[in-house]
């Protein structure tokens, strides 16, 4: 029985050791995070729209967060079977830069809506947002309009984050906390602490207590709303735009060194910032699109009110600091 | 070892409790197999960390995770700690009123009571808030009587020990149950005609019967409340509740300090090896088995009372949070879910890999649970039993890192090893509890049955399909059940190997949920509860029948 059980075993190791076979059809292989290419992602029909214009195959890897594709990079060096990594963000770009992995993109990018003129000569965008706080407008008539009118609220008033080691918005939260408040941001921390129902793994359980009462807001988009209006028809929820402004999560995506499809990639690059790709993005991650849409952008995008004021942290700043913020607004919260 | 210096070929001896010499069979064969296996489990483990510790040597140094270990330990334990014996007394006792409890139904409530700890932890922490949060039912309730809602701490130690008591007492209680459900009928009888009371029949026949599970049991249950992660952030109302776990996560993701994830990581699968080392060591192996058909006794009034109580509680607090996941998620979103084919892949996926991994959970188990109780010394039988509880004790994310690291040496592409790592993974999620079923009875048997074994020089095929599987059978069933459901709930490894094509249920669940489809998520949930209580209410029932026919 022992034998039989190892035989199969090694019968089905040696299956997926098989050589692939020479690649009639060029494959661009990308990592990416996990949700980019699921189901209600826009990875299947970006994949379907290249394919029409290239000879070429697309194929996702997928890992957990944005994060995790760069370790797995990383891990690989240039042994990686990756061509290009899409979903990383600017508040890691510093980081992935300083590996030395990705190579310049060389597209003339200058032509993209974008928060703030793109000048990256590494790192493509393809959509945007801004953190911001999310309400029911029927249960919060008033919403705060700041962090310290949050502050000041009951402790009754309770919000849900998300932990800034494991989840995006998470980091993102507290790289908006030090650009708004600098040296005071671990007294807003302590400040926020009594309204802070908990702090949740990922994006999904925080967003999960919203949605079923548990908490009062939740740190999330300002597209989050469009979702609920466009998807659902359901136009009860808004995000509470803050006086301090509002910092922008850009997605980006960066060619690897190592990859032999050089072109083929700045192809899908190409493809993945042009109106026809672009079109995709909304209405499944929910962000910005990075060109202007005219009609192909929901109207609903429009409707939702853009920050006034846009704060921003340079990029050396973020990847030399960005761990000591995070311990002490995890030390300030204790 | 008591037998090192027998004459080769000579049975063992086995001494134990002063009551004469038992002189086990010889098997060699199986011996083999279960040292091989541990060995093989033990050696996956190694390599794992191997695998991350070479990569982590050639990356530049990075600045070292600074964390309060002791402190981080300390935290983790105690709450693990409450966790097992909570787990275990609120366990005990309704395995007792099931036990003793004859009613319409009882084999859906069983069913139910099992499919919490294979049910993922995030979904359950939801159903207990969908009851006992600021907008649960509770509160409904208590604004419609009092005008107000009740202040419940569902946030913070409370919440997790609840969570989790949701998820292990549960299951405490099915595994408990099988070994009371496994006392022979006769024994009973003459309890009955000696007209022992409850307590006596507690003391005298239960107890004995349980004892050889409950350290295993409660070592499977410290493990899970030691290593969870999604439930201690979800509930632990911020960042003062942690676990060592979140530190490796943190350590390997934000950090990329690789050496401090493996030392990290060296230190939990320490403390769990003690524990579950420990818990070998307390183990005392139980009294014979015998058919247990006809179980027959009736309780004094005021015992059947509290064993009624007991029912009722646990169905409150274990029933109702699942109640809630049923309704949220067999409601408006599942009609669309069902059209979807993307859902349809994943079910077929989730179905393909939990039989197969099942099936493999109950071969290792066996395998393992065969040589152990062919096993005579103390050392080598916890040497045998101790690495099953190896997936455990890793962290998921060492796990799912290592894994990778070690196909991508093998040359293998990620993609299409995907489907066996995570068979194979799903496998080793389910041996401890595979071995906590199957090892005390088939170590009753191998002391209890020697001499009848011996007498008619039984082969030791023979031994497995006359004497052993038909005792057995219904915990194999049992077994089967649980790696099945295991493997059909759990996202483990799969969320770090996964490729488009390649989904289960529940990454199906997990990329809904940050879709912002919780409809389509909430029916997920509800239908992998569904599968999961039927899977618990008809193998077990087919594997039952089976080894009666045998019997």
């Amino acid at each position: 029985m022992v034998t039989s059980a190892r035989l199969a075993l090694a019968a089905l190791l040696g299956l997926a050791a098989l050589p692939a076979s020479a690649e009639e059809v060029p494959i661009l292989r990308i990592y990416t995070y996990d949700s980019f290419a699921s189901e209600w992602g826009p990875g299947p029909a970006l994949k379907a729209g290249f394919e029409q214009t290239c000879v070429c195959v697309v194929e996702f890897t997928t890992s957990e967060d944005a994060i995790s594709t760069l370790r797995k990079v990383q891990l690989e060096g240039t042994a990686t079977r990756a061509d290009m990594i899409v979903g990383l963000d600017t508040a890691v770009a510093g980081e992935a830069r300083a590996t030395g992995l990705f190579a310049p993109h060389g597209l003339e990018l200058s032509g993209l809506d974008l928060p703030s003129p793109w000048t990256d000569p590494d790192f493509v965008p393809f959509d945007y947002g801004y953190f911001a706080y999310v309400y029911n407008k029927e249960k919060v008539p008033n919403p705060p309009v700041s962090f310290e009118a949050l502050i000041a609220l009951p402790a009754t008033f309770k919000i849900v984050i998300q932990d800034p080691r494991s989840s995006t918005p998470g980091l993102g939260n507290v790289l908006w906390v030090q650009a708004a408040y600098g040296e005071r941001a671990p007294e807003i921390w302590a400040g926020l602490k009594p309204h802070i129902l908990t702090v949740t793994r990922g994006w999904s359980e925080a967003y999960g207590l919203f949605l079923d009462g548990e908490a009062d807001m939740v740190l999330s988009y300002t597209t989050s709303p469009v979702y609920h209006a466009v998807a659902e028809d359901d136009h009860r929820f808004a995000a509470a735009s803050f006086e301090e402004g509002h910092v922008a999560q850009i997605e980006v995506a960066g060619i690897l060194k190592s990859s032999e499809k050089q072109t083929l990639a700045k192809e899908f690059l190409t493809y993945l910032t042009s109106a026809e790709g672009q079109k995709e993005i909304p209405t499944t991650n929910w962000m910005y699109p990075v060109v202007d849409l005219g009609a192909d952008l929901p109207p609903e995008f429009a409707a939702q009110p853009k920050p006034e004021k846009l704060l921003e942290i340079d990029e050396q700043t973020i990847t030399a600091n960005s761990r000591a913020w995070i311990d002490a607004a995890l030390d300030a919260l204790k | 070892m008591s037998a090192t210096r027998r004459k080769p070929g000579a049975p063992f001896r086995f001494n134990r409790n002063g009551s004469g010499s038992i002189v086990l069979p010889p098997r060699p064969l199986r011996l083999a197999g279960g040292a091989g296996i541990a060995l093989a489990i033990a050696a996956l483990v190694v390599l794992i960390l191997w695998s991350i510790a070479a990569a982590a040597s050639v990356e530049p140094e990075t600045a070292r995770t600074a964390i309060d270990i002791p402190h981080l330990l300390a935290m983790t334990s105690i709450q693990a700690g409450l966790t097992a014996v909570l787990s275990i007394t609120v366990g005990t006792a309704l395995a007792w009123a099931l036990n003793r409890l004859r009613f319409p139904g009882r084999d859906l409530v069983v069913g139910l009571f099992a499919s919490a700890i294979v049910t993922p932890g995030i979904v359950v922490a939801f159903g207990l808030l969908a009851v006992w949060g600021r907008s649960g039912w509770v509160n409904a309730l208590a604004q419609a009587v009092f005008g107000a809602p009740l202040d419940i701490p569902v946030f913070g130690l409370g919440g997790i020990l609840a969570a989790h008591l949701i998820l292990d007492g549960a299951f405490a209680a099915r595994i408990l149950l099988t070994r009371l459900d496994a006392i022979p009928a006769a024994r009973i009888k003459t309890g009955q005609s000696l007209a022992l009371s409850a307590w006596q029949r507690f003391a005298v026949i239960d107890w004995p019967a349980i004892r050889g599970t409950i350290p295993g049991l409660a070592a499977i249950i410290f493990l899970l409340a030691f290593t969870s992660f999604p439930v201690v952030l979800l509930l632990g109302g911020g960042p003062a509740n942690q676990t060592l776990e979140v530190a490796i996560y943190t350590a390997v993701r934000l950090d990329f300090d690789l050496y401090g994830a493996v030392i990290l990581a060296l230190v939990q699968i320490g403390v769990c090896a003690t524990v579950v080392l420990a818990a070998a060591a307390l183990a005392p192996i139980p009294p014979s088995l015998g058919p247990s058909r006809g179980q027959r006794w009736s309780d004094a009034p005021p015992a059947r009372l509290v064993q009624r109580l007991v029912l009722f509680l646990c169905v409150l607090g274990f029933a109702l949070p699942l109640a809630a996941i049923l309704l949220d998620g067999l409601g408006g979103g599942l009609a669309a879910l069902l059209q979807r084919p993307a859902f349809w892949r994943a079910a077929g996926t989730s179905l393909v890999i939990a039989t197969l991994s099942a099936a493999l959970a109950l071969l290792l188990a066996l395998i393992l649970c065969l040589g152990r109780a062919a096993t005579p010394g103390l050392a080598l039988r916890t040497g045998i039993g101790v690495p099953a509880y190896a997936y455990l004790a890793v962290p998921a994310v060492v796990l799912a890192l290592g894994f990778f690291l070690l196909v991508r040496r093998l040359g293998l592409d990620p993609a299409a090893a995907a489907p066996m790592v995570v068979v194979l993974a799903n496998a080793l999620l389910a041996l401890p509890f595979a071995v906590a079923t199957l090892g005390p009875p088939l170590d009753a048997i191998a002391r209890s049955r020697a001499r009848l074994i011996r007498s008619l020089g039984l082969s030791g095929t023979r031994q497995f399909t006359h004497i052993e599987w038909p005792l057995i059978g219904r915990d194999a069933g049992v077994v089967l059940a649980l790696a099945f459901c295991f493997s059909l709930g759990d996202l483990g490894v799969i969320a770090l190997f996964g490729t488009q094509d390649f989904a289960t249920l529940p990454l199906l669940m997990v990329r809904a949920l940050g879709a912002y489809r919780t409809n389509d998520a909430a029916a997920i949930a509800a239908l992998m509860l569904c599968l999961t209580i039927a899977a618990f209410v008809i193998i077990p029932r087919l594997f039952g029948s089976a080894a009666d026919a045998r019997a």
